[in-house]
């Protein structure tokens, strides 16, 4: 709606700087003239109805050179002092010269409200209807015209507001055009955003991969060569391990309720498959826990579990202070995580077992 | 410790397969524990022998959907020292059977080690706490929890991981028999908490009796 807005007033400021210009060309070049050399009844009274529609448009200038819409008490006062120096300029001319050529006021103020109240048009076509029809009572009046007089000023009165309504409607062409623009601008826009977030996202997916297969890689690629025995301890752990780290990421992805539980559950299917007899318990319920902690989480388990020989033990601890996720192996002592920024890695060897805790601190809720 | 007579259970279990097993593994225990019945039905622990058996093995998922807690309140409230031996791993129901006034609460993953220890616990009016059940303790978030020392959350918490109470005195540098105080401690202290049940009253004197406890700590 906002954007809407905006473009509504860029369509309101600029044809406000038009109407300036065109009033101001107006009431000099078709006014000035007969103010000067014409006879009236009051000049003063002309004058002063001269003087202050020069100075409304003057600070109409104020707020549209500097594309602003007028305010509300501006465009209130200005079109009082418009319509009361109509009332004095046409009073001022001889009752026999109204809307006649000393009369130059009749069809020049339509533009001053037009430029008032642009951005109002009810309310301007009100006001110019009130004015048409209080100008046409006033010369009715005033009981002397004559039939050809009557149908030059019928004629002069249609044509300026005929003028002034096209550009009402101009301006609320233009209106509707720049917003369906915005519009349009602001969906491609979107696109392209949503198009570079998926492009983002895919990048990420791809790195992601890349650092997770970091480990499988060079040892598929050392099995393919026959650099790597098979039968060797250290190559079947090394397997294991990039077997355990795979299946836990693809659990990662996974729409289930206890992610955490369900990428555990994934390394101790791995390690099972590995002939490693896996006691598994879960306590306390489940948590949101951020990707990447539970990633930093589930690695010592990762490497834990490729490291025990035939029997591990894994748990999830959930308390309404932390999280606890501890391995324990009967495992050498080489499979070593350190701590990362949120998750504190704890391990130690206690005979033949191996003992891995990763601890994250719950974010209080 | 002497035992006067021959201590007996009674089973019920849903699955004939599982009173076998359970029967088996009992009369292997040091001392034996003989079955005085087992059935598909509770109603076999209130009849016949199975009314003065020692101990009640009570499989909390008999057939039903809903597991069998009203069936372990009565049985409580007569003052029956049941062993919980379930399916499931869930630590809401396993905090509400030892508010029941259940001994011991295993899940059937446990092996025939701590049915046996729980067994012989409740056998003499003991309770026996399982990794599995340390681990729901250690994870209880109720507001009306009893409040636990820094020391026995830790035991708790190192029972539940690693399942060895050796493993456990030696990352605590305490003695094994130091674990299981502390263990017996905590379960005192839950059956101090909540609602009154006759099995947890007797638990209080038996605790009291073997000095794990004075009277001025009720």
């Amino acid at each position: 709606m906002s954007e809407y807005r905006t473009a509504d007033g860029h369509v309101h400021a600029t044809m406000r700087i038009v109407l300036v210009c065109a009033t101001g060309a107006l009431q000099f070049g078709l006014g000035l003239q007969p103010l000067l050399t014409r006879e009236y009844r009051h000049r003063w009274l002309a004058v002063a109805a001269f003087v202050a529609l020069a100075c409304v448009t003057a600070v109409c200038c104020g707020w549209v050179l500097r594309r602003r819409p007028l305010p509300a008490a501006v465009a209130a006062a200005g079109t009082v002092l418009v319509l009361a120096a109509s009332f004095g300029a046409m009073a001022a001319a001889a009752p026999g010269q109204r809307h006649a050529a000393p009369d130059w006021s009749f069809g020049l103020v339509g533009w001053h409200l037009l430029l008032l109240l642009l951005d109002r048009v009810r309310v301007l076509v009100a006001v110019l209807a009130a004015h048409l029809v209080a100008s046409l009572g006033l010369l009715l009046s005033s009981g002397v015209a004559d039939r050809a007089a009557f149908g030059a000023t019928g004629a002069a009165a249609f044509g300026a507001v005929s003028v002034q309504l096209a550009v009402v409607v101009i301006t609320r062409v233009l209106q509707r055009q720049s917003q369906e623009a915005t519009a349009v601008a602001e969906e491609r826009d979107r696109l392209e955003t949503r198009v570079l977030l998926a492009r983002q996202w895919e990048q990420g997916q791809r790195s992601a991969l890349a650092g997770q297969l970091g480990s499988t890689l060079p040892l598929l690629a050392g099995l393919a060569d026959g650099d790597l025995d098979p039968r060797e301890e250290d190559t079947r752990r090394r397997c294991a391990l990039a077997a355990t780290q795979l299946r836990r990421q693809f659990a990662e992805n996974d729409e289930v309720p206890d992610p955490l539980v369900h990428e555990v559950t994934a390394c101790v299917d791995a390690a099972e498959r590995l002939g490693v007899d896996v006691s598994f318990a879960v306590s306390g319920a489940a948590v949101p826990v951020p990707p990447q902690v539970r990633r930093e989480l589930t690695a010592p388990v990762v490497t834990a579990l490729s490291a025990a020989r035939s029997r591990a033990r894994v748990s999830v601890l959930r308390t309404d202070r932390e999280i606890r996720i501890a391995v324990v192996a009967d495992a050498g002592a080489d499979g070593v995580t350190a701590s990362t920024g949120q998750v504190r890695v704890e391990h130690g060897a206690y005979g033949e077992h191996l003992r891995l805790e990763a601890r994250w601190r719950t974010p209080p809720s | 410790m002497a035992h006067p007579a021959e201590l007996s259970a009674v089973i019920v279990d849903d699955h004939p397969a599982v009173r076998a097993g359970v029967a088996q593994w009992l009369s292997t225990g040091s001392p034996p524990i003989t079955v005085a019945a087992s059935g598909e039905d509770v109603r076999v622990a209130w009849t016949g022998e199975g009314a003065t058996a020692d101990v009640v093995i009570l499989d909390l998922h008999l057939g039903g959907p809903a597991p069998a807690l009203s069936e372990l309140r009565r049985l409580a409230e007569a003052g029956r020292r049941v062993v919980v031996y379930s399916m499931r791993a869930d630590d809401e129901i396993a905090l509400q059977c030892l508010e029941l006034g259940a001994l011991s609460y295993l899940t059937k993953a446990e092996g025939a080690e701590h049915l046996l220890e729980a067994a012989a616990a409740a056998a003499s009016g003991r309770a026996y706490t399982p990794p599995s059940l340390a681990g729901a303790l250690a994870g209880d978030r109720s507001t009306d929890r009893p409040v636990l020392s820094a020391r026995e959350t830790e035991v708790l918490i190192e029972w539940f991981q690693s399942e060895s109470k050796d493993f456990v005195s030696r990352r605590l540098g305490i003695s094994p028999s130091t674990v299981n105080t502390h263990l017996e401690h905590i379960r005192i202290k839950y059956a101090m908490s909540g609602r009154e049940a006759p099995t947890k009253a007797a638990l209080l004197a038996r605790a009291i009796q073997d000095g794990l406890i004075g009277v001025d700590d009720l």
